[in-house]
């Protein structure tokens, strides 16, 4: 477990997501880089139930249950802006239990699905992000696995990305920026994911094309 | 070394004797059961048996302890021949009666002797070279070299506290680095040196020669299951296997055989500069990357970071 970048890529001019993708896997193909396998990063939505609004006068907050191939015996609860919670996967049977508090918005689901890459001590994982049946844009994973503090490696990850990615290249994520030298977590990467596909669902509208 | 086991001329006679002794012990001492065992036969009279039964008890007994004594004064003769051996229980391997199959204390006491003659050339050796000082550093090892004229004779037997002086010495010296001193076998020290949030060492020593040093990720596990240091299994990430190789280079060139623990300290001191392995960006190319992997390398002398490629 080392520590990761999470960014979106926009859609080439005049290409469609899958052509988008094809030219960065092989840009990565090109660096020497080896294909792994699959990932699949999940993310569900769940409203709080409108009684329980009402009785204790509190605006709805909406919470996050996500998956990620990486650690497949784990599923990630989230707030917005709020705690991470890590807990064993059958935590989805619990979310059903309390239907009553908290309620799934189906029509939410998204997720991201791609290739694994790996290139010396890096992780490169290329994802389409589908809402439904619609691709909505692309996401990039990058993981510097031997290092554990976040800041100490940036320059380092930017340096990566700029090799393949070129000039969308990320600005350093805020999740880096609470760090300092504490040890960077799973918990982490999936706030990324989250801030990730939030910022997806709102270009919702947007003609896929026109996104930066 | 082995005349005291292999060729003990006066020793030989008297383990003869002393087997032929403890012959005549045994006989003596089956005599004495069996005049028991026979109790009081074949005499006329209840007097004359009881006499003749007392008088053959009493002859076998002294027997026994006249036989008994020379036994005792035998076994002085014959001495503890493997006990106060050089080579400790080494010494016994020279009891092998098949010296043609298994020639191990022959080859053992050669490998010793050509360590020992070794290790002196290494001293003169070096004392030599310090008198010439070729490198601009050497003028130090000079001044300390005078500060403490006496150098340890052999190096090999230090005593494990003098070598734990010298590594808490260093462990204080250094607030991000801290140093783990364990002997899980017999009085080799094993370290476990944990530096920042980078990287764990473990460094195997024999007094304070370091033998053997493996750099692993800070995440990485350096036990094996049943919780002992794991001093063979190499790191999973390149990075770090490189750093394994470069540490390895380190170990041979910092060497300066009548003082060890300046060499520790040395080495420590490089170590220490991994600190910003991922954070220093390669003195010639400027870049952080090279093939994937950041500076790996640190001049000896200066603790600049190059790429691999970069150092020459």
């Amino acid at each position: 477990m080392g520590v990761t970048c999470v960014a979106q890529v926009p859609v080439a001019e005049g290409k469609s997501v899958q052509q988008t993708v094809e030219l960065l896997t092989r840009k990565l193909e090109l660096l020497g880089a080896e294909k792994q396998g699959t990932f699949c990063v999940d993310c569900e939505t769940y409203h709080t139930a409108a009684s329980t609004i009402s009785s204790q006068g509190q605006t709805g907050k909406l919470m996050y249950v996500m998956h990620n191939s990486e650690y497949p015996l784990s599923c990630f609860g989230l707030f917005e802006n709020g705690p991470c919670l890590i807990a064993d996967a059958n935590f989805d049977i619990l979310m059903v239990k309390l239907k009553g508090f908290f309620q799934n918005a189906k029509a939410n689901k998204i997720e991201s699905r791609g290739t694994r890459y790996q290139y010396c001590d890096f992780l490169v994982k290329v994802g389409t992000v589908t809402m439904g049946p619609s691709a909505r844009g692309i996401s990039v994973e990058v993981e510097y696995c031997p290092c554990v503090v976040a800041n100490d490696c940036w320059n380092l990850l930017m340096e990566f990305m700029q090799s393949f990615m070129g000039n969308h290249t990320p600005g350093i994520p805020s999740v880096f920026g609470t760090k300092h030298d504490s040890t960077y977590s799973p918990g982490d990467t999936m706030v990324q994911y989250m801030e990730l596909f939030n910022k997806i669902r709102k270009q919702q509208q947007v003609p896929v094309a026109g996104i930066r | 070394m082995a005349e005291g086991v292999l060729s003990p001329g006066v020793n030989l006679e008297a383990f003869s004797q002393a087997i032929a002794a403890i012959q005549a012990l045994r006989s003596s001492v089956t005599r004495v059961f069996d005049c028991l065992k026979d109790g009081m036969r074949n005499k006329e009279t209840l007097e004359g048996r009881e006499k003749g039964f007392v008088a053959a008890f009493q002859e076998s007994l002294h027997s026994v302890s006249r036989d008994l004594g020379e036994l005792e004064r035998l076994s002085n003769l014959v001495g503890k021949p493997s006990e106060n051996h050089p080579l400790h229980n080494s010494g016994l391997l020279s009891l092998d009666p098949v010296q043609d199959k298994t020639p191990l204390y022959s080859q053992l006491l050669q490998a010793y002797k050509w360590s020992n003659k070794l290790q002196y050339h290494a001293g003169l050796a070096s004392g030599l070279l310090n008198q010439q000082s070729l490198k601009r550093s050497a003028n130090q090892m000079g001044v300390s070299a005078k500060r403490r004229p006496k150098a340890q004779p052999t190096t090999l037997v230090l005593p494990p506290q003098y070598v734990d002086d010298v590594i808490n010495r260093i462990d204080r010296m250094f607030p991000e680095m801290s140093i783990q001193l364990s002997r899980p076998n017999g009085t080799s020290a094993m370290l476990l040196v944990t530096l920042g949030k980078v990287l764990k060492v473990i460094v195997v020593m024999r007094s304070l020669f370091i033998d053997r040093t493996i750099v692993k990720g800070y995440s990485e596990n350096v036990y094996t299951e049943d919780g002992k240091l794991d001093i063979w299994s190499k790191s999973n990430y390149q990075v770090f296997q490189k750093v394994t190789d470069h540490a390895t280079t380190a170990l041979l060139h910092y060497q300066l055989p009548q003082m060890p623990d300046v060499v520790v300290r040395s080495f420590m001191t490089w170590l220490r500069s991994y600190i910003k392995l991922f954070q220093a960006p390669c003195q010639r190319c400027g870049k952080f990357l090279q093939d994937g992997l950041p500076p790996t390398w640190r001049d000896f002398r200066t603790l600049e970071a190059f790429h691999d490629t970069c150092r020459q």
